[in-house]
């Protein structure tokens, strides 16, 4: 239990500061460190929260379902041994980063990030995986080397590294390239197509919990430095041939995400590479957003987070289906929802989020940013966004399709006794992606809170 | 050997692209480094604040004062390197008893006394000129490989748990007089003025310990042979 009270107990002292919101003196400042919240930060936060808890429940019920049929004594005590710590660690990181307001201070959780989502991912112990694992991290600490570089280059430059005071400063010739670099640094660990080839064997061959860890948050943390890099702090240093060039990786990550999904034969390598996918809609909004709006932020947020729970979702559901048929090979999948009702019901509604089908959060980010696209004159964009869900459905459907259909000879496996945690917290995770439009009016309203500041060391 | 025969290939295929891209980087890089106008740093402001801080050293008081939050991740950056190595693999020690020239034997007996004892003496002067918990732990370490190469019998006897509390009690030690600020000053990390500089060396210490201890055991290879699974023990219980 001990692990699971931590990052709670953490959980709640952050959110004791975050209602007490320190005022610190200008000194401070410049040589200290300080935190800030402000509304996509919480939201980032809250979906973080929200998607921790469920995967630390359903990693409560997978470890325990594994240690009780074990397929080599002693493997999966091992791993449920280093679960917990690594697990936690990266929790605590990614709260780190969401509330991080100093440059410096992200590099570091950005790499307690990586290191911690690699050793995660070659916890399986497989080859292919431990493979996966060493070029994600050899990747990661590319974009790590290149972001740290860019903070060097600034930091040469204005003599700062806190956000809000380099949000004030004017662009100079040294922060160009030291925007290029920490953009491609970033892009590297969000994998935007072409930089994705480490994502999808990463994922595809962890074991479940980690593969939903990895997909609905991992990647989402460094996409969320990213939008606040360009329209919030360096908005200045941004030019529109860049945001077009970044809308057309975007493009063809939904394309050729989409394309290598419908081609695969594993379940799990089809929902790594519509991971690909779901990410380029994020990179396609970069040339959508209006910062003149206050509300710039709802698309992506929307996007991502309906496409964290989604995903989730989508990759637990295929642990559970995984641990009673022993594959996952599509072909073979058919009539699995007689034994397993409920996981084939939260994966069909994870589904529903990714083609954007209404009331889920995929629905009104894409509605909102086809909406600007034919506002902005960009009616191409929305074209992208459109062919780009037809798509996901297809590759959506060619899996559910063979969970549904019972062929007369069907054999059918005789259902495990299995915690009723493998296969609920899917469930309720694809139910809220799937509502997640109707609970946008609140997301608006903490969007629209004011900032905090904590400030930690420093001379107050 | 079938991949013989496309691997030449790819190589080619690849490298032309690499220096191109290689290339331009370091166009753009030595362009930048050309045409930027420095700032400075923050030298100045970090000198008028040194005498708040519990350091004379300049570095120690940035390092484990103004940006003491950073340096806290970084310890937690060098745990989670120990946690990842640990769960990965099994260290390669070897279980007999090699034995090991005399020589080699009496010299470790005579250095590593020497070694831990400058080690500290390097935490200790780190409040005032160069050194501190990174320097001093590394000579920790150095320690710890020169043991682990002679091949010291007692070193496999060591239990896991031991080596655990080792690798935590840096970060711990940080993370709990961090809070104690808050009792104290009300915010995480602003030491109190009075024994600002115990407290410093309190961390440093105690990181100093876990950063040895870490890279020593990094440079093992994995977690312990008798780190073996609870499987196995309940295994050989029943």
């Amino acid at each position: 239990m001990a692990p699971i009270l931590i990052p709670l107990g953490g959980g709640l002292l952050s959110f004791i500061f975050y209602r007490k919101g320190f005022s610190i003196s200008l000194l401070a400042s410049i040589v200290g460190i300080s935190l800030r919240t402000d509304g996509p930060s919480l939201l980032m936060l809250l979906m973080t929260g929200v998607t921790s808890i469920t995967i630390t429940l359903y990693a409560a019920g997978y470890f325990s379902f594994r240690i009780a049929s074990p397929s080599k004594p002693g493997r999966h005590e091992r791993q449920l041994q280093f679960f917990w710590p690594l697990w936690m660690i990266l929790l605590g990181s990614l709260n780190g980063l969401f509330l991080a307001g100093d440059i410096f201070n992200i590099y570091v959780t950005l790499e307690l990030i990586g290191l911690s989502a690699v050793a995660l991912s070659a916890l399986s112990a497989k080859p292919s995986s431990q493979i996966a694992a060493f070029r994600y991290l050899l990747v990661s600490l590319l974009g790590s080397l290149s972001y740290l570089l860019g903070i060097a280059f600034l930091y040469k430059t204005y003599a700062l590294l806190d956000l809000d005071m380099l949000r004030l400063v004017p662009p100079m010739k040294g922060a160009h390239t030291a925007f290029a670099l920490m953009s491609v640094g970033l892009m590297l660990k969000t994998a935007l197509f072409p930089m994705h080839f480490w994502l999808p064997p990463a994922h595809a061959n962890a074991l479940a919990p980690v593969s939903a860890i990895l997909s609905a948050l991992v990647v989402k943390a460094s996409f969320y430095l990213l939008f606040r890099f360009w329209f919030d702090i360096f908005n200045d240093l941004v030019t529109p041939g860049a945001l077009f060039v970044i809308g057309l990786l975007g493009t063809g990550a939904v394309f050729w995400g989409s394309i290598q999904a419908l081609r695969q034969h594993r379940m799990k390598l089809l929902i790594a590479y519509s991971t690909v996918a779901q990410l380029g809609y994020l990179f396609i909004a970069f040339p959508l957003t209006q910062i003149q709006e206050k509300l710039y932020w709802l698309p992506v947020i929307c996007m991502a987070m309906g496409h964290g729970f989604a995903k989730t979702a989508m990759f637990m559901a295929s642990g559970a289906i995984f641990l009673h048929v022993k594959h996952d090979r599509i072909n073979e999948l058919t009539g699995v929802r007689a034994y397993l009702p409920v996981t084939v019901f939260a994966y069909t509604i994870a589904g529903v989020n990714l083609m954007g089908l209404p009331p889920s959060g995929g629905f009104i980010a894409k509605w909102m940013l086809i909406y600007a696209a034919f506002e902005m004159h960009k009616w191409w964009w929305g074209i992208v966004i459109m062919l780009g869900s037809l798509l996901a459905a297809a590759y959506v459907y060619r899996v559910v399709s063979k969970l549904y259909v019972m062929p007369p000879d069907t054999i059918i496996i005789e259902k495990k006794a299995h915690s009723m945690l493998l296969e609920w917290p899917p469930l309720f995770l694809a139910i809220l992606s799937l509502i997640l439009g109707i609970l946008a009016p609140y997301m608006v309203s903490i969007l629209l809170l004011s900032k905090k500041l904590v400030s930690i060391g420093g001379i107050m | 050997m079938s991949s013989h025969n496309t691997y030449p290939e790819r190589k080619n295929s690849l490298a032309l692209p690499v220096i191109l891209l290689t290339s331009g980087l370091f166009l753009l890089l030595s362009y930048t480094l050309l045409s930027i106008e420095q700032a400075g740093g923050l030298a100045a402001q970090v000198q008028s604040a040194l005498p708040k801080s519990g350091a004379e050293s300049p570095v120690t008081a940035v390092l484990l004062n103004f940006r003491g939050y950073d340096t806290l991740l970084e310890v937690m950056v060098l745990f989670l390197s120990i946690l990842g190595a640990w769960s990965i693999g099994r260290a390669s020690l070897p279980q007999a008893l090699i034995k090991t020239s005399t020589i080699q034997i009496s010299c470790v007996r005579l250095l590593i006394p020497l070694m831990i004892l400058i080690a500290f003496y390097l935490v200790w002067q780190g409040t005032r000129f160069a050194g501190g918990a990174f320097q001093g732990g590394s000579i920790l370490a150095a320690a710890g490989v020169l043991l682990l190469v002679s091949d010291f019998p007692k070193l496999i006897q060591i239990h896991s748990i031991h080596l655990r509390l080792g690798f935590i009690l840096g970060p711990v030690t940080f993370i709990l007089i961090a809070f104690y600020c808050i009792f104290t000053n009300k915010t995480f990390m602003a030491y109190p003025a009075a024994i600002v500089s115990q407290l410093l060396l309190f961390i440093e210490i105690a990181c100093a310990i876990s950063i040895g201890l870490t890279l020593a055991a990094l440079f093992a290879g994995g977690r312990p042979a008798q780190e073996s699974s609870i499987a196995q023990r309940k295994g050989s219980t029943l």
